[in-house]
């Protein structure tokens, strides 16, 4: 492994569920060891981090973000010896692995909840954030609107309600109680002593409350923040912390702090735009959201992303930019959930190869470190048929055969049933006949991957955003020293031209870097380029 | 595809860069700095509100500016949409402005925007007038979803108009076009417009360009080859129009050898459809709701107006002789007899003084120049007749009074094909 602390700025992560890779043991459902065993292929596709999603033990009514137990392996996924084993592993092909933490609220079957509810003087009960009447905080959001009335649930047992910002069996820790901090202080420790390198901090804009606030993004929680880093910095080195803050760029900048709380956070607002700029055909979108974003500490940096294990969340769009995305998007009523869509990449771009490479190869040469989703790299469909997020979240398609090579069960032992349409199912899609051809997703995925990972410029370069009169048109220059990487993408669906002011680089040859060939060199007149429908080019601006 | 020659190689490269469009709306300039903005803004605006997710583009043919117009053009912006009650647009809001090709003039201007249309294969259009002082976000609405969303090829604007104001069109113009044509468009001489993308390229294909008709009656032209090639038409009410004075446009005889002469053009053009045309005006369907606020009542120099009428009645007579038949010159000299408080000039003599003088443009019975400058004499002479009658009335008795008259229009509209081929002389 190298030992560059920044390494999270290289990166290029994957993120998978246990449960969904591989079932090594045939029960239906995957663990660590069937993950281990795929480690080669993650090795091979070329990205350099894993982030796991929750593995904890948990009685699993929110795929695991209900933690039961902070210390331990959910016994379907194998255990603490499996995963030290999948932990070494993974370094030993140099692959980083980044776990969930969800900081803000345990399952409602945690003992900590257990022994809270159990009396009002439990020594635990000040671990949660009780009251008599369900009319405290009354400004703040509910964010499960399809399923939560209320952000008070009433508790049978101690009589009164708690607070819960995410799902009524999820109760929210009580961060002004210095004992919860020194708990979970207590859980980093343990995973971070064990070789884990990051953790994804769940949800982290709700962890303290404050009447007549909305109870998001407080002072007290960027506190908490600052002191989690401290603890982590004076006992580790090459950790990283990365905030889910599911807010708008100026106010996720200030889970950076001074270089002292996060090292990374997701830039919600960039993904849905992405979506919207491709449908629009149009750069508006990605070029105000890029505007809007501010400057971080040179030591942070973006996790960006097209599809993870939620849904595709339109919270930080307005009301007719969601209206909008609705329409194009999830014209299935299915496929809506929450403020959100709950689809995959491949069918959201209507299982379009060029516009999928040309989604990747936007979020590759974007700022930030890319995150790609499970079996988005094959083109994998969803199942909008199944509940809350899980079509999302169905079995990897490792092959044509039994189980789609996932698992050796009965197909009726599976934790989820296996995507089997005649477009995207496992018998079309799937790893193995897609090794075979250079052409396929799969192939092209990994040499667009191994392009990003040929310089330090997509990940630690400044971006200056060019104006060319076609809108139709995104471009931009990526620079880091003396490097240069001139980004081209035409956004629409049929061929285009721009020409582009490139005078400042001036006797600079373009070097076209997925095939090397060299060309025109820039001179005073514009740079003129066509671009065939969702075509995209990363140059190499040198000078010979 | 347009013509080369219409569009002028610096706009082609800003238009190839375009693409093509939803909705294009163009605003020909010529010297309007101090209106342009806000006309841009409400554009924008309204684009914003009424079809954020459309691809739009807002073309400006400049007649040679030299007052910054296209700068200003180019560089209107929206502070803040969200005070304006919208969010912000979805779409990047495209400009696009450069002189046109061609003699400076309406007629290339808007050739300009209907090559652009065809061009970028809009779906809908509108013009703005760029000198409108009561331009509202809500026109763009008004003009373009007609034509978006309910199919409609022409939308003629309607507005709430001062009283007594546009009488040329109320009173002569509108209830001609109605009884001949057959189609109740109260204002086919509006600054402003929408109409669809296919319309458009049927404008650009046609014949006329360069012509007399286009040169000075574009609008007309246009509402009524919309009315003859059937496309469908509908009325769309904006609410008041108030223009920006005009330094240097043209005064009362200009304005009717323009808008007559392209009146009586177009009649000439389109004598085999209007002469098979029988029965009342149909109305048409109008959008928007209408309203009225109490607009400054336009002032006029009646007693000033009405002597000139008099006195230079009797030194036209000669033009009029070659013009107007016997009885109606009698009947002019008749009522230019009575005294200022007994003046009228009724409604028949009106409709055949306008017939006849519509009947001798056609035969050239006389120099069409000298004919259209005669009209403006007897139009003074019929406005201080209607100002007289309608001095108390509210603005519904005046629009009674106006339906009135295009009733008569229509009853003799006989006597327009009766006189269209005969002479003056000695027929009755």
């Amino acid at each position: 492994m190298e030992s560059d602390a920044l390494w999270y700025k290289d990166a290029v992560i994957y993120e998978v569920h246990v449960r969904g890779f591989y079932d090594a043991d045939g029960d239906g459902a995957g663990e660590f060891r069937g993950l281990t065993l795929k480690l080669d292929y993650l090795a091979d596709l070329g990205v350099s981090a894993i982030w796991l999603l929750p593995f904890y033990p948990s009685p699993l009514r929110d795929d695991g973000y209900d933690i039961a137990d902070y210390g331990n392996i959910h016994q379907a996924y194998g255990t603490l010896d499996d995963f030290r084993m999948f932990l070494e592993e993974a370094h030993r092909r140099g692959l980083r692995v980044i776990t969930e933490l969800v900081l803000n609220h345990t399952s409602d079957q945690h003992p900590w909840f257990q022994e809270a509810r159990s009396s009002r003087t439990n020594p635990r009960r000040d671990w949660y954030v009780w009251s008599d009447t369900p009319d405290r905080y009354k400004q703040a959001r509910i964010i499960f609107t399809d399923t939560e009335l209320s952000n008070w649930a009433w508790d049978p047992v101690s009589k009164s309600y708690y607070w819960h910002r995410f799902f009524n069996h999820q109760p929210d820790l009580n961060y002004d109680n210095p004992a919860v901090r020194e708990a979970m202080w207590e859980v980093m420790k343990f995973w971070f002593a064990m070789g884990v390198d990051g953790m994804r901090l769940d949800a982290v804009p709700y962890l303290v409350e404050r009447e007549g606030t909305s109870c998001e993004n407080l002072a007290e929680t960027h506190e908490v923040l600052r002191d989690l880093r401290q603890r982590v910095d004076a006992e580790f080195s090459g950790k990283m912390l990365l905030a889910e803050a599911n807010q708008w760029p100026r106010d996720v900048r200030e889970y950076f702090g001074n270089g002292d709380q996060c090292h990374m956070a997701f830039h919600f607002p960039l993904m849905p735009r992405m979506f919207m700029a491709i449908k629009l055909e149009d750069r508006k979108p990605i070029v105000d959201i890029l505007e809007r974003t501010p400057e971080i500490p040179a030591s942070c940096q973006w996790g960006t992303f097209l599809r993870n294990h939620d849904e595709l969340t339109l919270e930080m769009v307005t009301d007719e930019e969601r209206d909008y995305m609705y329409d194009e998007f999830a014209r299935e009523r299915r496929a809506k959930l929450n403020l959100g869509i709950r689809r995959r990449l491949a069918p959201l771009m209507e299982g379009d190869r060029r516009r999928i490479e040309l989604m990747n190869g936007l979020l590759m040469s974007l700022p930030g470190s890319p995150i790609l989703y499970y079996g988005d790299e094959i083109g994998m469909g969803d199942n909008i048929y199944l509940g809350d997020r899980n079509g999302v979240r169905t079995p990897m398609q490792w092959n044509g055969g039994w189980n789609a090579g996932f698992s050796s069960a009965d197909p009726e032992q599976l934790y989820s049933p296996i995507i089997s349409n005649p477009i995207y199912g496992y018998q079309a899609v799937n790893v193995e006949s897609q090794r075979r051809f250079d052409h396929s997703l799969l192939s092209w995925m990994k040499r667009l991957i191994r392009l990003r990972k040929s310089t330090r410029v997509f990940g630690r370069g400044a971006i200056e955003l060019l104006a060319p009169e076609n809108h139709r048109v995104l471009a931009y220059v990526r620079s880091l020293g003396s490097e240069r990487i001139l980004v081209v993408a035409n956004l629409s669906s049929q061929a285009q031209a721009a020409e582009l002011d490139l005078r400042r680089w001036k006797g600079a040859i373009p070097i076209e870097m997925f095939g090397g060939n060299l060309f025109p060199p820039i001179g005073d007149a514009p740079y003129l380029l066509t671009l065939g429908p969702y075509q995209f080019y990363w140059f190499r601006l040198r000078r010979l | 595809m347009a013509e080369a020659s219409v569009l002028s190689e610096q706009f082609l490269r800003q238009l190839t860069a375009v693409g093509e469009v939803d909705i294009l709306i163009g605003v020909p300039t010529f010297n309007n700095h101090d209106t342009i903005e806000r006309v841009v803004n409400a554009i924008q605006i309204g684009l914003t509100k009424y079809f954020h997710r459309e691809r739009c583009a807002l073309i400006n043919p400049d007649g040679g500016s030299t007052d910054g117009t296209p700068e200003l053009f180019k560089n209107a912006s929206v502070k803040d949409f969200g005070m304006l009650l919208t969010s912000s647009p979805l779409r990047t809001f495209h400009r696009v402005t450069a002189p046109f090709h061609g003699i400076p003039g309406k007629e290339t201007a808007l050739r300009t925007v209907f090559a652009a249309a065809d061009l970028l294969r809009a779906k809908a259009c509108a013009i703005f007038s760029p000198d409108s002082l009561s331009v509202t976000p809500e026109w763009v609405d008004g003009l373009i979803r007609p034509v978006y969303r309910e199919q409609f090829d022409f939308v003629a604007p309607a507005y709430q108009r001062p009283k007594f104001d546009g009488l040329l069109v109320r009173g002569l113009v509108s209830p001609a076009i109605g009884a001949l044509y057959g189609v109740a468009i109260h204002e086919p001489v509006g600054g402003e417009v929408g109409l669809s993308g296919r319309l458009a390229c049927h404008f650009l294909e046609q014949d006329v360009w360069e012509q007399e008709l286009t040169t000075f009656g574009l609008e007309l032209w246009m509402a009524t080859t919309a009315v003859v090639d059937q496309y469908r038409i509908c009325e769309s009410f904006l609410g008041p129009r108030i223009h920006a004075a005009k330094q240097f446009g043209p005064d009362v005889t200009g304005t009717i050898r323009q808008v007559v002469g392209a009146l009586f053009l177009c009649l000439d053009r389109h004598e085999a459809f209007w002469r098979g045309r029988e029965g009342a005006p149909q109305g048409l369907p109008l959008f928007g709701f209408p309203y009225n606020v109490a607009l400054e009542p336009l002032r006029f120099n009646r007693r000033r107006a009405l002597d000139t009428f008099r006195s230079q009645l009797e030194q036209l007579s000669p033009i009029l002789e070659g013009i107007l038949t016997p009885q109606t010159l009698l009947e002019v000299r008749d009522a230019s007899q009575l005294s200022d408080r007994d003046f009228r000039y009724p409604d028949e003599v009106w409709v055949k003084t306008v017939y006849e003088f519509a009947a001798a443009h056609h035969r050239s019975a006389i120099n069409r120049d000298h004919l259209l400058q005669a009209l403006p004499l007897l139009y003074r002479g019929w406005v201080n007749s209607f100002l007289q009658e309608n001095q108390k009335a509210d603005a519904e008795r005046i629009d009674r009074r106006i339906e009135a008259l295009a009733g008569e229009f229509v009853r003799l509209k006989s006597y327009l094909m009766d006189r269209w081929t005969a002479g003056t002389g000695g027929e009755r």
